[in-house]
């Protein structure tokens, strides 16, 4: 100990004359949540789900009704309203991923329309429809990072609205999502670290789509916030491996706001790389469970890694992660979730699309469903085990898939391939 | 633990200081643009300055590349710190060590610390016969770290180990994540079996580089290098051999396997100095910003898009060098031919369409302009710097007066094989 202290000494006494660091507190709004942890009176989480008793049996195969090829662009994210379906591009394949592509769903088979060019963006990762169906908002990457907002009067013809960005939005948006508080439509924006620029939280008012406003901002994230889920005044952010954190911002009845919101609990679900969140309400009005998503590593397009952790929310300052699935050999991306059904669909990159019977009390299991995790000595039920694997998609095609998002609607599931286009799948139910 | 006094070292002070730029035309065609691309800078551009005091020695180096070569310099195939295809600029303090030497019963023994190399894999490319950096500079240096390096030395065997910080820098000006400071490791044994002859096997546990927070990648890596290096007053022959490997790996799982392997050879005679380089190195492909060049960092989520390999031949000429006063300058043509293909997993690499071909050319012709003695070996520290007649601090023979030496040669400045 006492030559690692030398050599430490020595180390920083040479190092202190090196250079000057730089220390700098990033700035963030009045109404910092800081780490005090409120409670949220106005929550109900419903009555506990019952038990189900589910047989184990072998999923079955999503029926895949038709395909639409891209194969000069990768693939990203994908977003559905009534029959027309919009999926974003990533990075650099043949053409940089600055396109948006619109398509017409109404058949089986997906067919393009019409498509967005978004000038300076090399990736434009992340997309979603307003929940009147009124504004399409794309995230787009790198610098200098902005949102673009279009309006939908014509779905097959979306018309720019406006570009948000500003210096907190560089070098990117990676992700942002769209939710109404109180009646007022905001966008999350999860920002991009880059060198020595820290990921940070951005909140946009999105009243007036011409002109958006900021609202908030944090630095957050270890070491980034990859995406947020909002509903009935509650957002979850994802923090990769500070885990899940869950703030009011004003659906607890105490003043919270998206501009002056307040933390009200956290997780760390094993694993950490947490990617992204839903926050789930079943049809019997429990809202006990939400679904993270872990991505570990991977390989486009033959490999990934990362579960799907199930968290209970009955204590919300002090969630608990109580059930989990895993893939051997693939890994987990983006979610959808048929409430009414029970069924949560997930991306799962080389592993295709996955439907997981989410009804009932996912805590709760028979012994021999569950598994340990001697490091943590967590003792979790595993899905598989508890006969929730309902289906597979996308795993019978004869190529390699990758499956980045995916989305549920009326019978259906949209699957945008990094590698292929976008899929259109039936529903497990 | 006390610095102790290089008891057969000459008593005193030295110091020495020395200068060079190397205004570089480089010709790639193509290259990550799909076509070809001419470009000129001044690259290398450093100022290094050694000296000893009582028993303490030090250097410091600084590198201007932040200035110079802001966006990289061309080098198809080069790969780091959110570069590609394009050598990245070092940082601005690119070395500032110092220490001490000490023997007891037959035994030396140093300690030096500060901004440095980590004792790992072969001598910087700065330093070697190209002007082009090898592709392999990732997987066999690790470099510009805060770093505390032990070394000792009886008789052939040297042995060194050194802790630092794990991640890289992430601009020229970037500071080090101090408080990272001895989360990474590096350990290499030395034989010197006959003189000129040196043979190294290296390893390093190094933590999240590439993403400064800590929660990156981390890699475990390994090295084993062959070094000859003998000259006579008007004849000088080098030839290096070095086999690396980093595994990078998540969760303790290994996610992706970097190989290279590389032979590179050098011989002079009466000033006139050929060198050919031939190597083959596993690139990571990684998310592409709309630069072509560049790559995220810190990379975010999804970024990895398989292994590339490059294979590349390079040669190398360069006449005698001319010089007034203490001013030299070295001019010199390089041409490399460079192959890539898919490599281990392939993922989505694909030569044809990202340039265009999978057979590439790059020609690199300059002159390397030096004021003051030349560059020392660099990559080693106290009595781990080998100098084939003496032990050597930090790479520089500072008993001479200032008369450096050069890749372990015993070069004076009118040796006329000096780089």
């Amino acid at each position: 100990m006492h030559l690692v202290a030398t050599i430490r000494a020595l180390a920083a006494t040479t190092i202190a004359s090196l250079a000057v660091i730089a220390c700098g507190k990033d700035s963030t709004s009045p109404g910092d949540p800081g780490t005090n942890v409120a409670s949220c009176p106005a929550i109900d989480f419903g009555p506990k789900p019952a038990a189900l008793t589910l047989p184990q049996a072998s999923p079955a195969a999503l029926a895949t009704l038709g395909n639409g090829l891209d194969t000069v662009r990768y693939q990203a994210e994908v977003a559905v309203r009534g029959t027309t379906a919009y999926t974003t591009s990533w990075s650099v394949r043949r053409f940089a991923g600055n396109k948006v592509s619109i398509w017409d769903v109404s058949g089986n088979v997906p067919l393009l329309v019409d498509s967005l060019i978004v000038n300076g963006a090399s990736t434009t990762g992340d997309v979603a429809v307003s929940d009147d169906g009124k504004l399409l908002v794309v995230a787009t990457e790198r610098v200098p990072g902005s949102i673009v907002i279009y309006d939908l009067t014509n779905p097959r013809k979306p018309t720019l609205l406006s570009t948000f960005t500003n210096a907190e939005t560089n070098p990117g948006v990676h992700t942002a999502e769209v939710g109404r508080v109180n009646g007022t439509l905001y966008a999350f924006l999860a920002i991009d670290p880059l060198g020595s620029i820290p990921a940070r939280l951005v909140t946009v008012n999105l009243t007036n789509p011409a002109a958006p406003t900021e609202v908030f901002t944090k630095v957050i994230g270890n070491p980034y916030v990859h995406d947020t889920f909002a509903r009935n005044g509650l957002l979850f952010l994802a923090l990769w491996n500070d885990g899940v954190q869950i703030w009011d911002i004003g659906g607890c009845g105490t003043g919270a706001t998206p501009a002056a919101p307040k933390v009200l609990g956290s997780v760390k679900t094993l694993g950490g790389d947490v990617h992204n969140i839903w926050w789930y309400h079943d049809p019997n009005g429990s809202k006990r469970f939400a679904f993270v998503g872990e991505e570990g590593f991977g390989t486009v397009p033959s490999a990934s890694s990362g579960d799907i952790h199930v968290i209970d929310l009955s204590d919300l300052a002090n969630p608990k992660e109580v059930a989990f699935y895993t893939v051997p050999g693939a890994g987990t991306h983006n979610f959808s979730v048929d409430e009414t059904n029970g069924v949560l669909y997930a991306a799962y990159y080389n592993g295709g699309v996955r439907a997981l019977d989410i009804r009932g009390d996912l805590g709760t299991c028979d012994p021999s469903q569950k598994a340990l995790d001697v490091t943590s000595n967590l003792s979790r039920c595993n899905l598989r085990l508890m006969g929730r694997e309902l289906a597979i998609g996308l795993q019978d095609q004869g190529k390699q898939v990758y499956i980045w998002g995916v989305q549920y609607l009326g019978g259906f599931v949209y699957a945008s391939d990094m590698i292929n286009g976008i899929w259109k799948l039936k529903a497990a139910k | 633990m006390a610095l102790g006094v290089a008891r057969d070292s000459a008593a005193g002070q030295t110091a020495s200081l020395m200068a060079q730029a190397i205004p570089v035309f480089t010709r790639a065609d193509p290259t990550a643009t799909r076509t070809a691309l001419d470009e000129g800078y001044l690259s290398q551009p450093v100022v290094m300055a050694t000296g000893t005091w009582n028993w303490l020695s030090g250097v410091a180096t600084l590198n201007l590349e932040g200035l110079t070569l802001r966006r990289g310099e061309l080098s198809t195939g080069a790969f780091g710190e959110g570069f590609v295809d394009r050598r990245h600029p070092h940082t601005y303090a690119h070395e500032l060590m110092a220490g001490g030497i000490t023997q007891y019963f037959g035994v030396q023994g140093s300690l030096f610390a500060g901004r440095g190399f980590v004792p790992f894999g072969s001598d910087d490319p700065m330093v070697r016969p190209f002007e082009k950096y090898p592709i392999n500079h990732h997987l066999s240096q690790i470099l510009e770290r805060n770093v505390a390096v032990a070394a000792v030395r009886r008789g052939p065997v040297i042995l060194e180990a050194g802790t630092f910080n794990g991640d890289e820098p992430i601009s020229p000006s970037a500071a080090p994540q101090y408080d990272r400071f001895g989360d990474s490791f590096a350990a290499r044994a030395t034989f010197l079996p006959i003189g000129g002859l040196e043979l190294s096997a290296s390893g390093a546990s190094v933590k999240s580089p590439e993403v400064a927070a800590g929660s990156g990648v981390d890699q475990r890596k390994a090295s084993v290098v062959g070094r000859f290096s003998r000259s006579t007053p008007t004849d000088w022959r080098y030839a290096l051999v070095e086999w690396a490997r980093t595994d990078e790996r998540a969760a303790r799982r290994l996610t992706t396997r970097l190989s290279t392997w590389l032979g590179e050879a050098a011989v002079c005679h009466n000033g006139f100095v050929g060198a050919a380089r031939l190597e083959q190195t596993d690139r990571p492909e990684e998310e592409l910003l709309a630069d072509p060049f560049r790559t995220p960092r810190p990379p975010i989520d999804l970024s990895n898009l398989g292994v590339s390999r490059w294979t590349t031949l390079t040669v190398s000429l360069s006449p005698p060098a001319v010089g007034r006063w203490f001013l030299t300058g070295r001019p010199f043509v390089e041409v490399a031919r460079i192959g890539a293909a898919p490599g281990n997993p392939p993922g989505v690499f694909n030569a044809q369409q990202r340039y265009g071909t999978d057979r590439m050319w790059m020609l690199s012709a300059g002159i390397r302009l030096r004021a003051g003695a030349s560059h020392g070996r660099m990559g080693r520290y106290g009595v781990a710097a080998v100098n084939e007649e003496m032990p050597m601090v930090m790479g520089t023979d500072s008993s001479s007066g200032g008369s450096h030496q050069m890749m372990g040669m015993h070069h004076t400045m009118t040796n006329p094989c000096t780089l």
